[in-house]
């Protein structure tokens, strides 16, 4: 039968309706509805987690679901953007954090949550300052699955046989700096050869201990120029910390695992990095703790006077509001609640999927058998649960000025521009981002 | 005679000018990249223009292209007129200079990166260990391009001078015997014999070397990723990071447009060339 040209053109609304209706879920063959998850990055032990602790044994608690996951690499963001744009992502959608997770949800490619949130009771189950982190107009469009802080990692060895202490304010970190210098120890062991978020991680504590969390709240929220004083004295410290060679001569050289290992071995005396640090064996952070200690960071000024934790989110995860197996989807998050999968995916890949879970009995983190680790998460929790926590860049701040914060600072640093001009540019790029609305949600200073 | 044309026609239109033309009208929008484009005008250039890092950026780009257009083709000329001249050892000559060609630039990048600037794991690193105070280029923004442009070189120039070798091989070899019996030396032979020789090819590795080099992305983002304080910045990976990271794909498109305007000049140059070849041969 011939084809009209009337028939063609009806044909194309239909089809695009058709795009934008949820595909009917693949069948495996033993009959179950397949869910599909696009995973990240992922190093050799975090894969052999994931297939275990997660895959096979999701797969192996019920008779419904066949969760089937992709380790799609660093442009897993992007990617995962083109096939939501295409109404063909995956059921599982997994952002590297709110930053990135503010346009898939503002552009309404994901399903609320709401209704397996009310049916599953995440929302009495999830610390509610993490998972206001994926509210948008009052919907919950996503749960967070980890969380993050900055915290220093330090060498208690060396800092034992050099009679230093642990740095309480910025006096006494600038003189336990001084003597490791004078004695061609690095002061502060950091690298970003390889991932240039290194410089952001810095800047999340110049902007928080020095210029103190309120105030970078009330930037993030619109009230505070990022040119207000508190900020230019964060930004100077970090310049002038960065041109006194604290951060070692080959901060551009190194990358964030040959900054930490020097840390480990001696050659420098503190690092400023992150609790995901925990989840990379080779960085040599001994589990019986015998070389390193990890505390939050003291205030550099005197608007912080206690040291802070960062609120960070790594990862969170939505549902596709094309998903044909939404269904499955939320019987695979609410398996990840589960205290076995808790247990086992923290004791074999540490501090990647630190569930930020309301109750947090000491016995859920024993036989994780890594006394540092669990010392931090417990620390991460008490901290965010009472509401005291500075706000980390890749959580809070949307996505141009997050580049540029991490892009523009070696500038600062290297002398290109000065530190009037840095944040010149960057209170220009965030307003015009607060302004489209562009800026994560930011949760209540009390839990 | 058309419809032979077609199915090669259909292709270019539907893998070249169509996302061409999707990438100029994305100039004209603000996006990014997965809600709902909002005409914005001519606001992408605006912002694009303002941005001093574009103006740095675009200038690395004319100092790669000259970089480029200098080091590599002189260096591939006089290895193709050495291999004219020494006929033997050719083989093995020719399969050693064109290897890093065959490597992936990812390979090739990691490599200088890691065994040869890093302080920590490479050769600058084993010569610091013996009192030499070399610093690694790339953590230098005065450096960190040439430093990259160093190894895109190292990774380039055996294969120009395998098609220039090649070139060269289909002078005649009376003209360049009769040079030789005229007393004619090695640079007077490249000179006066070689190079008109092969001009036909010498200019159109010129032109396609100045389109390369505005797009030039893959060595600069696997080793300094446009860094240290966009010392090594390009417009390929200004619009990338726009694009992918700060998630302002108009941005992103308007910096490509930019690009490709120097690629349109350079091939309408070979363009005009040809065509007055053309008309002198006539």
């Amino acid at each position: 039968m011939p084809v009209t040209r009337r028939q063609i053109v009806a044909a194309i609304p239909a089809a695009a309706v058709a795009a934008s209706l949820p595909r009917a879920p693949a069948m495996a063959q033993d009959g179950r509805k397949v869910v599909t998850f696009w995973f990240a990055q992922a190093n050799s032990d975090g894969q052999a987690a994931l297939r275990s602790n997660l895959v096979d044994a999701f797969n192996a608690s019920q008779d419904k679901y066949l969760l089937q996951l992709e380790v799609k690499g660093a442009a897993v963001n992007n990617l995962l953007k083109v096939a939501l744009l295409a109404g063909n992502g995956p059921d599982i959608v997994q952002t590297s954090g709110p930053s990135y997770l503010t346009g898939i949800a503002n552009a309404g490619h994901l399903l609320p949550l709401d209704d397996f949130a009310a049916r599953y009771k995440w929302k009495e189950r999830f610390l509610p300052t993490l998972l206001n982190t994926g509210v948008y107009g009052d919907k919950l469009y996503a749960l967070p699955r980890d969380y993050e802080s900055m915290h220093l990692f330090y060498n208690k060895q060396l800092f034992s046989q050099k009679g230093w202490k642990v740095p309480a304010n910025r006096a006494e970190f600038e003189q336990v700096a001084d003597a490791a210098l004078a004695k061609g120890i690095t002061p502060f062991s950091n690298g970003n050869a390889d991932w240039k978020g290194v410089n952001e991680w810095l800047m999340t504590v110049f902007f928080n201990n020095v210029a103190g969390p309120d105030n970078v709240r009330k930037a993030l929220g619109g009230e505070l120029p990022w040119t207000a004083p508190p900020f230019v004295e964060a930004v100077e410290l970090s310049k002038a910390w960065y041109n006194k060679g604290y951060f070692g001569k080959n901060y551009f050289s190194l990358t964030n695992e040959q900054s930490l290992l020097q840390v480990v071995n001696g050659k420098a005396a503190m690092a400023w990095n992150g609790t995901w640090s925990f989840g990379t064996k080779s960085y040599g952070m001994s589990k019986p703790d015998t070389a390193m200690d990890v505390v939050p960071i003291a205030g550099l000024s005197d608007r912080v006077t206690e040291p802070l934790l960062h609120l960070a989110c790594g990862a969170t995860l939505s549902i596709a509001k094309t998903s044909p197996n939404a269904e499955g989807a939320a019987a695979v998050f609410e398996f990840m609640l589960s205290r076995k999968f808790y247990q086992d995916m923290n004791r074999d890949w540490p501090g990647k999927w630190a569930l930020p879970v309301r109750d947090l009995p000491p016995d859920l983190l024993q036989g994780i058998g890594y006394p540092l680790f669990e010392k931090t998460i417990v620390s991460l929790h008490e901290a965010f649960s009472k509401g005291r926590y500075g706000f980390t860049t890749w959580t809070f701040w949307p996505n141009a000025a997050n580049v540029y914060v991490m892009e523009g600072i070696e500038q600062v640093w290297l002398n290109r521009i000065t530190a009037e001009a840095f944040l010149n540019r960057l209170q220009t790029v965030f307003s015009q981002e607060l302004k489209e609305g562009k800026v994560p949600p930011l949760p209540p200073r009390s839990a | 005679m058309w419809m032979f044309a077609l199915p090669a026609l259909l292709i270019n239109v539907c893998i070249i000018l169509i996302p061409a033309l999707l990438t100029l009208a994305g100039a004209f929008f603000l996006w990014d990249g997965i809600g709902t484009p909002v005409w914005a005008g001519l606001a992408n250039f605006q912002a694009l223009f303002a941005d001093p890092v574009f103006w740095s950026a675009l200038a690395n780009n004319f100092i790669w292209t000259a970089i480029f257009l200098v080091v590599p083709t002189c260096m591939a000329l006089i290895m193709a007129a050495t291999l004219m001249m020494v006929p033997h050892s050719r083989i093995v000559v020719q399969s050693i200079i064109f290897l890093p060609r065959i490597l992936a630039a990812a390979i090739t990048g990691r490599i200088f990166q890691g065994m040869i600037f890093s302080p920590a794991t490479g050769l600058v690193g084993w010569l610091n260990g013996f009192g030499l105070s070399i610093a690694d280029p790339l953590a230098d923004p005065d450096r960190s391009l040439y430093a990259v442009a160093a190894v895109d070189i190292w990774h380039w120039w055996g294969f120009l001078a395998v098609v220039y070798f090649a070139a060269m091989r289909q002078i005649s070899i009376d003209q360049i015997e009769a040079a030789r019996l005229d007393g004619a030396g090695f640079f007077a032979l490249l000179r006066y014999v070689l190079l008109p020789g092969i001009r036909p090819t010498l200019v159109l590795m010129m032109i396609l070397t100045v389109i390369w080099s505005f797009q030039v992305f893959e060595f600069i983002y696997i080793v300094t990723q446009g860094g240290p304080a966009y010392g090594s910045e390009v417009l390929a990976t200004l619009a990338y990071r726009q694009a992918f990271f700060a998630n302002d794909v108009g941005k992103a498109t308007a910096a490509a447009c930019v690009m490709s305007l120097f690629g349109l000049a350079a091939t309408s140059l070979y363009l005009w060339l040809q065509i007055r070849d053309g008309a002198r041969a006539a």
